[in-house]
């Protein structure tokens, strides 16, 4: 299997105050790391307010991309940048919440263009509308992402 | 019938098997959200495998009216599997929704694990 070139403009662009992260398909754990890394990167070089993960490419999304999803809006908040979640498919969105895997504090909204209409409001929107739920942060456990794409963790 | 048998010992590995289980679903006629539900297991699985026991395999059965997948490993074995299934079981790398989860994915689950020996798990999707 090929890696996945996640410098490529395509993946991570910046728009107004808002990096754009178009989430590739089928990444291992090593690549979802690598993208984790290079958003923090751009979200420091850009001075980025909003991160949108776009996730409209993605059809299989297990424990591991939602932990990735919590982990990254947590280290983002710290560089002061909200994350934002859009394109979740209908049938992945299905599959989440029957794992038992929701989002807290990770606001969600349809396409491209409420993130827009969001970020330039500069507020969150009606979190009854926006949010997806609550994820068990304890039985996910969260802190444990990085562990898993440390030397051990395959190598692709 | 179509039967597929994937070696796993890596993450590259459970991206193909998850992959190739979503096509098989879809081709037996499954909803997109289904097939998805099954790529799923077939991941959270591969993830147990690879992370537990190192390398396994996951064998994919497409039956007329049922999709079975059965992980196998002749890893550690899983020390209370009833834990496990109850959920918010979670070692140091968290797998706590992995196996409880996979189970409200799927119509039948089962565990055998002896430890020491190895664990397998068969799980089962109907065509509705």
């Amino acid at each position: 299997m090929e890696e996945t070139d996640l410098t490529e403009t395509s993946t991570i662009q910046k728009l107004e105050n808002m990096l754009l992260v178009a989430v590739p398909r089928d990444l291992t754990d090593s690549e979802v790391l690598r993208l984790r890394r290079q958003v923090l990167q751009e979200i420091r070089r850009y001075r980025s307010r909003w991160v949108l993960l776009d996730f409209s490419r993605v059809d299989i999304c297990d424990s591991f991309f939602g932990r990735f999803i919590q982990s990254t809006a947590r280290m983002a908040g710290l560089m002061g940048a909200r994350v934002v979640v859009s394109g979740l498919q209908d049938a992945v969105i299905e599959t989440m919440v029957e794992l038992g895997m929701t989002l807290p504090n990770i606001h969600a909204v349809l396409d491209l263009d409420d993130a827009l209409a969001l970020s330039r409001s500069g507020q969150w929107g009606d979190e009854s509308v926006y949010a997806v739920g609550t994820i068990d942060a304890e039985a996910l456990d969260w802190q444990d992402l990085p562990d898993a794409a440390l030397p051990g963790a395959a190598e692709v | 019938m179509e039967e597929r048998r994937f070696p796993i010992s890596n993450i590259v590995d459970v991206v193909r098997a998850r992959r190739s289980g979503l096509e098989m679903a879809l081709k037996m006629g499954f909803h997109q959200a289904e097939a998805n539900k099954v790529a799923v297991v077939i991941s959270e699985l591969g993830r147990n495998i690879e992370q537990y026991a190192g390398s396994g395999t996951i064998t994919v059965l497409a039956h007329d009216k049922y999709i079975e997948i059965i992980a196998e490993d002749e890893g550690p074995g899983i020390p209370d599997v009833e834990r496990v299934l109850a959920g918010g079981y979670t070692t140091s790398r968290g797998m706590g929704l992995g196996i409880s989860g996979s189970r409200r994915l799927m119509d039948e689950f089962e565990i055998r694990s002896v430890v020491g020996k190895g664990t397998r798990i068969r799980a089962v999707k109907r065509l509705c």
